[in-house]
């Protein structure tokens, strides 16, 4: 058959297909790990942020202490030592497990301090009411002061996650067959990186821009006054 | 197997040598995303149809992976028959990746400068480049001293994503004694302490200047 530069061309977009389909099939580690993430990255969050706001002296400065290790260290050493100091440690865990773990706590790191500064932005009124109530420091935390703050403060951990879905990404570099993982396999049949680091970028695109608009229009409901949202 | 803590200690010296390039990428990724940034806001600024078009671009890098940007540049340039060194296209795949966060933070700076300026800046027929320069571009500085600061330890943060492109930075350097030595524990926790060490290094400079820089520009 006479390959005519209409079927060469035809013939293109099915591969693209079949490369955006293939780069997909790691769509389910990708979410998997995000989700895990979150039930490190959320706790540890309310934990600490919570824990920082309201301690004070030596406490306060271990808490801080251990913030600013995950918050601070580059994520990708960080994923790199968990996940071969862990074993030399006597401890073995999956690679999705030191993946959630490390990315899921990094996370976490970044969403503590938006839990604290929610919290110190609120007028003293807020607590001093509840006092007025007679209400114990607690009940006031969970009733007055923590869904004020976690409201004004949901575009924040709306970016919070963007930055752990894109961080996922680096699980393809500890074995796990996540979407960049796929990428880089199916870069080793076929020769063609145009097409399939496109493809990588869109899927990733597809997975993370819908969150932002939604970050986008709860920041519109939640701080009418402030424009866009702020990007970490 | 366990930890050998003097074998931790022996591998600081050839870690830390790599630390130039570190700062090196560094460096020069902020001047490029910074660059970039401005440049892309300027264009966002202007509207029409390249207004729209680097909108667009600025959501698209910021919903992507800087990975995938690394990949995608170090594969699809030598496509093209573009062949640069790995340090070239790290340092071109964090200052693309970075400028679309810059150019908010830019954007973010112009916004909160009061109206007023750039309508002074008009009365005095003021062109545009002047009014950018001389009018925006000083004020806008004091405005985004303190989120640039932040992405300047982000930036710093991500240069060891350079060492997949067997860039010899710390963590690349770190990954040979491994390869090397069959022994990964060490060289890494011992980069991983550097890596923590140098950003809160970073970040605690990049305050004072920061300070120092919102005092002077005080009256």
């Amino acid at each position: 058959m006479v390959a005519t530069p209409f079927s060469k061309k035809w013939w293109h977009l099915v591969s693209m297909l079949e490369i955006w389909l293939g780069i997909l099939q790691g769509l389910g580690i990708t979410l998997e790990v995000t989700a895990y993430g979150l039930v490190f990255a959320i706790p540890f969050a309310l934990v600490f942020g919570v824990a920082q706001f309201l301690t004070t002296g030596m406490t306060r400065f271990l808490v801080t202490a251990v913030i600013e290790f995950w918050r601070s260290s580059a994520v990708v050493v960080l994923l790199f030592v968990f996940y071969y100091v862990l074993p030399v440690m006597g401890v073995t865990l999956s690679a999705l497990t030191v993946s959630a773990l490390v990315l899921g706590l990094n996370t976490g790191g970044y969403a503590s301090q938006a839990v604290r500064a929610g919290l110190q932005s609120l007028p003293a009124g807020q607590r001093e009411a509840g006092m007025a109530l007679g209400l114990s420091r607690p009940a006031i935390l969970l009733l007055i002061e923590l869904p004020q703050a976690l409201v004004t403060m949901s575009p924040t951990f709306i970016n919070n996650l963007i930055q752990l879905v894109k961080a996922t990404s680096l699980v393809s570099l500890v074995t796990l067959t996540d979407m960049t993982f796929r990428a880089k396999e199916i870069a080793q049949t076929q020769y063609d990186p145009v097409a399939i680091y496109s493809a990588l970028l869109l899927a990733f695109f597809v997975v993370c821009y819908p969150i932002a608009l939604a970050g986008r229009w709860l920041e519109a409901r939640v701080n009418p006054e402030r424009g866009t949202p702020r990007g970490i | 197997m366990g930890f050998n803590l003097d074998f931790a200690l022996s591998t600081i010296p050839t870690i830390v040598g790599a630390i130039g390039a570190t700062l090196l990428a560094t460096v020069l990724s902020c001047l490029g995303a910074s660059a970039l940034g401005f440049s892309l806001e300027m264009i966002r600024r202007g509207g029409g149809a390249p207004g729209l078009a680097v909108r667009f671009l600025i959501d698209f890098i910021r919903s992507t992976p800087v990975l995938a940007w690394l990949y995608f540049l170090y594969f699809v340039m030598p496509f093209y028959g573009i062949r640069l060194g790995a340090m070239t296209v790290g340092v071109m795949g964090l200052s693309l990746y970075y400028s679309g966060y810059l150019a908010e933070v830019f954007k973010a700076g112009i916004d909160a400068i009061p109206k007023g300026q750039q309508e002074a800046a008009r009365a005095l027929s003021l062109s545009r480049r002047d009014t950018v320069v001389f009018v925006i571009a000083p004020q806008m500085l004091r405005n985004v001293a303190a989120p640039l600061g932040n992405y300047v330890v982000s930036i710093l943060k991500a240069t060891p994503y350079l060492a997949i492109l067997a860039v010899p930075e710390m963590l690349g350097r770190a990954f040979d004694i491994a390869s090397e030595t069959y022994r990964y524990a060490e060289p890494l926790t011992v980069a991983g302490i550097l890596f923590l060490a140098l950003a809160l290094i970073v970040a605690y400079g990049v305050k004072r200047i920061e300070q120092r820089l919102l005092a002077s520009g005080r009256r």
